[in-house]
């Protein structure tokens, strides 16, 4: 073990200069740290929004059809299935939604409140009345808070609801909703037996949304579902495979930009064992005299360059770690709409990303030792000794 | 082959160069004795370093052969060359080649640590040797703390700490005055009268030849004169 003996004292003989090198590794695992916490918990950001305000799974009518009829049959056979948390049967078609003279577009959803809510968490984005006041007698709607506004209306007006071919409805708002995203502007729900009424379809669906207890886990399901009814089942995955694969190219570009900053780190290491190697030539053939194996040479210099390395991993880890704590507590002012109603930045410290991190730079840190090692161990002896 | 000897040289030959070749041995052939201390003189550029790294196994010879102990240097495997290198040679060049950030002790714990002992039995072994040479109350310095002399002294020790058949110095006082060189070679006198090691000595002083058993001239890659005195 005497190589490590050797290597640590090259270093400490040379402080100065082997801590810029341990700087530049420390300094690039920080960065990096924190670029990976940030992408982390904006994908992670992004996946809890989209999994929050969508079902899970959602089954369509069958290909040519425009309706889920028998659609009791279909539910009770999906709540039977392992991993369905919640399912809830919905009614859901265009109207045109009327007051005064104003007149807005709208998606009217006719729900069971009760079990919409299990899927969709509905009740929390609830800004005035109750979302269960669409069970009372008589039409109620409750309407997204941007539709109200464009209407100019509010909680206990009565709003006049057509599509085409129908006899326009009065219906009574109880209730405002505010989800954060632009479905408020189109957003009306009401019960399910009223809006089947409504368009004199009673009996039959336009889909089912359905909640599942592991998120992503959710494709075999949504399969099996497919398969064995027959109507289409498509998960959130595949619904948001859009924004899914963006994620994932993102994380592939910034994977180069990471080899970079690694390289530039690597680069340093490098420097610092060339001027080590080319300032011990004469030790090393000395060493070499005295019977050292060229495989010993090798060990000290890649030790070194190990040893650098290691120090500033983790210097670059605590540093990393400050930071993202840092971030955190800080709150940011950024517009709602560019980070999905955010106001703070989303930092998720995830154990992995230090350790692929800090094993990404060691691997970096250790080739970067590999040349200057390599000419150690195959220098001439006698040349060696000579050059001093 | 005597046991007696601990080197056999047979038809040694050294060409260097691709292009002009330099023919730095020519066809050399000798034995050296177990125990003997001996001296290689000869004008510059004779040849003398060229055979010393011979025997030294730092360089292969152009044909030839040299057998060190009844091992044939010429056929061994690069692990079998260091091995040797680290058990059976001790060098001594004109400059000491401490490793600078190493202490007197650590230095001569070297060549111990690295033929594997453990470093408790190395550095007794290393107080061992720097107190034979002399230095046994500073093995704590550094070479830079440390003059020309007794860092030369410090390479003597370490060139001795694994108890090696075979000690060869090539110049090794060429850069001390008269008056430390004489005490450095009556230094190596009594440690090969000691330890019966085999001293093999580049020298250019003809004083110091003097001294030794035996004188091997070299000139022009060949041996001119063998003379035990
Ligand atoms: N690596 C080499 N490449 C080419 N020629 C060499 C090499 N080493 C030695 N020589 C040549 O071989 C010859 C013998 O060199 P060597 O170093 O053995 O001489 P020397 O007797 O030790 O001389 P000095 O007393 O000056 O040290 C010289 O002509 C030298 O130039
Ligand atoms: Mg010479």
């Amino acid at each position: 073990m005497f190589e490590i003996n050797i290597a640590l004292r090259h270093i400490k003989a040379r402080r100065r200069q082997t801590t810029f090198s341990v700087i530049a590794v420390a300094l690039s695992v920080a960065i990096i740290i924190v670029s990976m916490s940030m992408l982390t918990g904006f994908r992670e950001n992004i996946i809890e929004t989209t999994v929050e305000n969508q079902a899970h799974i959602t089954v369509s009518p069958k290909e040519n059809e425009d309706y889920i009829s028998l659609y009791h049959g279909l539910e009770s056979f999906i709540r039977e299935q392992e991993g369905v948390a919640a399912v809830s049967s919905y009614y859901k078609r265009g109207a045109a939604i009327q007051y005064r003279h104003n007149v807005e577009g709208a998606v009217l959803s006719g729900v069971r409140p009760v079990d919409e809510d299990h899927v969709l968490n509905v009740k929390k984005d609830m800004i005035a009345g109750e979302f269960e006041s669409i069970l009372g007698t008589g039409n109620r709607i409750i309407l997204g808070s941007k539709l109200a506004d464009k209407l100019e209306v509010g909680i206990d007006d009565t709003v006049t609801v057509s599509f085409p071919g129908s006899k326009p409805s009065d219906f009574k708002i109880t209730g405002i909703i505010q989800t954060g995203t632009s479905a408020d502007e189109t957003l009306a729900y009401a019960n399910l037996e009223q809006v089947q009424d409504f368009y004199g379809k009673s009996g039959i669906v336009t889909g089912i949304g359905i909640r599942v207890s592991d998120v992503y886990a959710v494709d075999p399901l949504a399969d099996r579902i497919d398969r064995e009814t027959g109507y289409d089942a498509e998960s959130w995955m595949e619904q948001s495979s859009e924004i899914l694969n963006l994620l994932n190219t993102q994380r592939q570009f910034v994977f180069i930009f990471y080899l970079m900053i690694f390289a530039i780190s690597g680069f340093s290491i490098a420097n610092i064992l060339n001027m080590i190697v080319m300032e011990k030539v004469g030790e090393i053939g000395m060493l070499l005299a005295m019977g050292t194996s060229r495989k010993s040479i090798l060990a000290i210099f890649l030790l070194e360059a190990g040893i650098l390395g290691i120090i500033g991993v983790i210097i670059g880890a605590v540093l990393g770690y400050v930071s993202c704590i840092l971030l955190i507590s800080y709150t940011i002012p950024v517009p709602p709409e560019m980070y999905f109603g955010l106001d703070h930045l989303p930092i998720r410290i995830a154990s992995e990303n230090f350790l692929i991190a800090g094993a990404f730079s060691m691997v970096i840190n250790i080739l970067a030792g590999i040349n200057p090692a390599h000419r150690a161990s195959k220098m001439d002896p006698v040349e060696a000794i000579h050059s001093v | 082959m005597s046991e007696k000897n601990i080197i056999q040289i047979t038809d040694l030959t050294k060409v260097y160069g691709d292009g002009v070749k330099i023919k730095a041995l020519d066809n050399v052939n000798m034995t050296i004795g177990r125990g003997e201390f001996m001296a290689i003189v000869g004008p510059s550029g004779s040849g003398k370093s060229t055979l010393l790294n011979m025997i030294g196994i730092l360089d292969t010879p152009t044909s030839g052969t040299i057998t060190l102990d009844g091992v044939d240097i010429t056929k061994a495997s690069e692990k079998e060359r260091s091995k040797m290198r680290n058990q059976k040679l001790g060098f001594i060049f004109q400059y000491h080649h401490l490793l600078p950030d190493f202490n007197a002790v650590e230095n001569v714990m070297m060549p111990l640590l690295i033929n594997g002992i453990k470093p408790t039995n190395a550095r007794a072994k290393a107080h061992t040797m720097l107190k034979e040479v002399g230095l046994g109350e500073r093995i704590n310095h550094k070479p830079r703390q440390l003059s020309g002399g007794e860092n030369q002294r410090v390479a003597i020790a370490r060139a001795l700490a694994n108890s090696p058949e075979i000690v060869i110095g090539d110049e090794l006082t060429g850069n001390l005055d008269s008056k430390t060189s004489e005490k450095i070679y009556e230094l190596l006198r009594k440690l090969n009268r000691e330890h019966n090691q085999t001293f093999i000595l580049v020298t250019h002083d003809e004083q110091m030849a003097e001294k030794t058993e035996r004188i091997i001239g070299l000139v022009d890659g060949k041996i001119t004169e063998d003379k035990s005195t």
